[in-house]
């Protein structure tokens, strides 16, 4: 049977020198998943991503990729992978079809040439261009195609709309989420909220090299954390509230609070029962906040799972 | 395997196409010049009269009169630097000049292993050597036809061999140093310098007996040149491209052993080879 996890990652560790980019990764990405790794510059996605494909060796930890240690049989592993790189560098003097048609035979001639120009019309790109002639944004749409022409199992995507237009992210999204649908589990890093909370079913944000929270978008916005706003019958202080844990006051105004709230909100709804309350609405914040909040200064690395 | 191969053949296909072109017409040129300057009674005479330390430093200028001898003065003894260059600067590059601009971390996420990659070029590269060695052979072969230059088309391909395998060994050291070297250029530089120094020892030491000891440790003393039109000697063939394998051998291991960086990763930095080992 196979198994139903794509990515598993326990206690990944790997350091450049002094610089410890990953301090101990535990993932678990399912079969069909679309997940989304979130982080900033620096955060570690890439290094994770890139000791999946076995490009680089992690220090300490164990990984699985579709059920295989990359380590002991990476070329099964790429066989069923695409990888877009965050970095793309591509050979300046081919055409993008040369490049491409090349990239096949290094498949193994698995590739069906019609899908790639039915991948390179649906993006608006000419394949007969050299590489060195393209913008950015073109470039990248070469790299999208070689990641998907193969229609792979699992699709590792680093950053995988940089530099493209907004038409062109909608239309790289659409063929993810046809990816899915066909099968393949998508793992694709972004440090763009949006493109995280559209497309991912799940989510995982990478801090300093540990991942510091794992959960569907929802989740992270509706139950992670919440905005209070509570207006008093007279004027009260908070103090109080403010020792409850998970909670700390983001505005406060004599008949007027604003709280924000991390976790169950069991504990401030029965020390609110103990103030006069006139009314009180909550908010769920968005994911970008929940990301700000992440890095925010002092705020310290915790894992979740 | 054979995608590999073949990209890299191309690749390297303006590199074998000039380095080709240049030592065809070399060739050709230094051939048609042979009767005219066996009729040089002043070419004869000024090399006489050179002084006997620069006959020796160039390994018997004074046997020009015989093919073999014109062949190593005028070509062959100069060839391992000239040729050298191509071999030094392709083998550095081979692997290590695509993972500096970040070519390399696209390919290796392909469903070939590092060893393939790793063989496929180094194979690519000999090949194009090969060619580069063969369009030299031409350019002696064809003309000698035409001049009192009386050896067999084999005997003409001798010096090739050797030459090919010095500059393959070369090569291959490069392409060792690029594995431990933090940067392709230095790998390169390091190699080329080797290389000259080697062939300066060579020539010192035919200068200096005292030398000799240390010169037949190194692998231009293993190279015949143009004497090897007169009978080769195999077993120093296979010595040089046997040295010439252990050493790409040396460079795969650390190949299979290194992270691919990408630019900003981390320092580059000394490697040594204290990682695990890649299977792929």
């Amino acid at each position: 049977m196979e198994e139903k996890v794509a990515i598993r990652t326990v206690g990944l560790r790997k350091s450049y020198g002094p610089v410890q980019a990953l301090r101990g990764v535990d993932l678990a990405v399912g079969r069909g998943e679309i997940f989304g790794f979130l982080g900033p510059n620096g955060a570690g996605k890439t290094t994770t991503i890139r000791c999946l494909l076995d490009l680089i060796r992690p220090d300490a930890g164990t990984i699985r990729v579709l059920g295989i240690d990359p380590q002991v049989d990476p070329v099964t592993v790429r066989r069923r992978t695409g990888y877009l790189p965050g970095e793309l560098s591509l050979e300046q003097n081919l055409t993008a079809a040369t490049l491409l048609r090349y990239l096949v035979e290094l498949q193994g001639d698995e590739v069906e040439w019609s899908f790639v120009q039915r991948l390179a019309e649906r993006l608006e790109l000419n394949l007969e261009r050299p590489i060195k002639n393209l913008s950015k944004g073109n470039k990248q749409k070469v790299g999208v195609i070689q990641a998907l022409m193969a229609r792979p199992t699992l699709l590792l995507l680093d950053e995988p709309t940089a530099g493209l237009d907004p038409l062109m992210q909608q239309e790289v999204y659409r063929l993810l989420r046809e990816a899915r649908e066909a099968g393949a589990t998508v793992f694709f890093s972004s440090h763009i909220i949006g493109e995280v909370e559209a497309l991912a079913d799940r989510v995982a944000i990478l801090r300093e090299g540990v991942v510091v929270e794992e959960a569907t978008p929802k989740q992270l916005t509706q139950l992670t954390m919440r905005r209070v706003h509570v207006h008093f019958c007279r004027p009260v202080d908070v103090q109080g509230l403010e020792r409850l844990p998970g909670v700390s006051v983001a505005g406060h105004n004599g008949e007027q609070a604003t709280l924000q709230v991390e976790g169950k909100m069991d504990g401030l709804v029965k020390a609110l029962a103990a103030y006069p309350i006139s009314d009180l609405s909550t908010e769920s914040v968005s994911l970008e906040q929940i990301f700000l909040t992440y890095y925010g200064a002092g705020k310290p690395a915790q894992e979740v799972d | 395997m054979f995608a590999e191969f073949k990209h890299m053949l191309l690749r390297l296909r303006g590199q074998i196409f000039g380095w080709s072109l240049g030592l065809g017409l070399f060739s050709l040129f230094m051939a048609l010049f042979w009767d005219t300057a066996l009729q040089m009674e002043g070419l004869q005479e000024m090399i006489a009269n050179y002084p006997p330390e620069m006959a020796a430093f160039f390994g018997g200028m004074n046997a020009i009169t015989s093919p073999a001898g014109y062949m190593n003065t005028y070509y062959f003894s100069m060839m391992p630097v000239i040729a050298g260059v191509f071999a030094v600067i392709a083998g550095a590059g081979l692997l290590t000049a695509d993972e500096e601009k970040g070519i390399l971390d696209l390919v290796l996420t392909y469903p070939i292993s590092r060893t393939r990659l790793f063989w496929a070029r180094l194979l690519a590269l000999s090949l194009g050597l090969a060619i580069v060695m063969v369009a030299g052979w031409l350019g002696w072969y064809l003309p000698s036809l035409g001049t009192s230059m009386d050896l067999s088309p084999v005997a003409f391909l001798l010096p090739f061999l050797t030459l090919f395998a010095v500059l393959l060994l070369f090569a291959a050291l490069a392409l060792l140093l690029s594995m431990v070297l933090p940067a392709t250029r230095l790998a390169a530089t390091l190699a080329g310098v080797l290389l000259v120094g080697n062939y300066l020892l060579i020539g010192m030491a035919n200068l200096n007996e005292g030398l000799q000891t240390v010169a037949q440790a190194t692998p231009l003393h293993y190279y015949q040149g143009g004497f090897a039109v007169a009978g080769i000697e195999w077993s120093w063939l296979a010595g040089l491209l046997a040295a010439a394998f252990l050493l790409a051998g040396a460079g795969w291991l650390l190949f299979l052993r290194r992270d691919i960086r990408v630019g900003g990763e981390r320092s580059w930095g000394l490697r040594l080879p204290f990682a695990g080992v890649h299977t792929g």
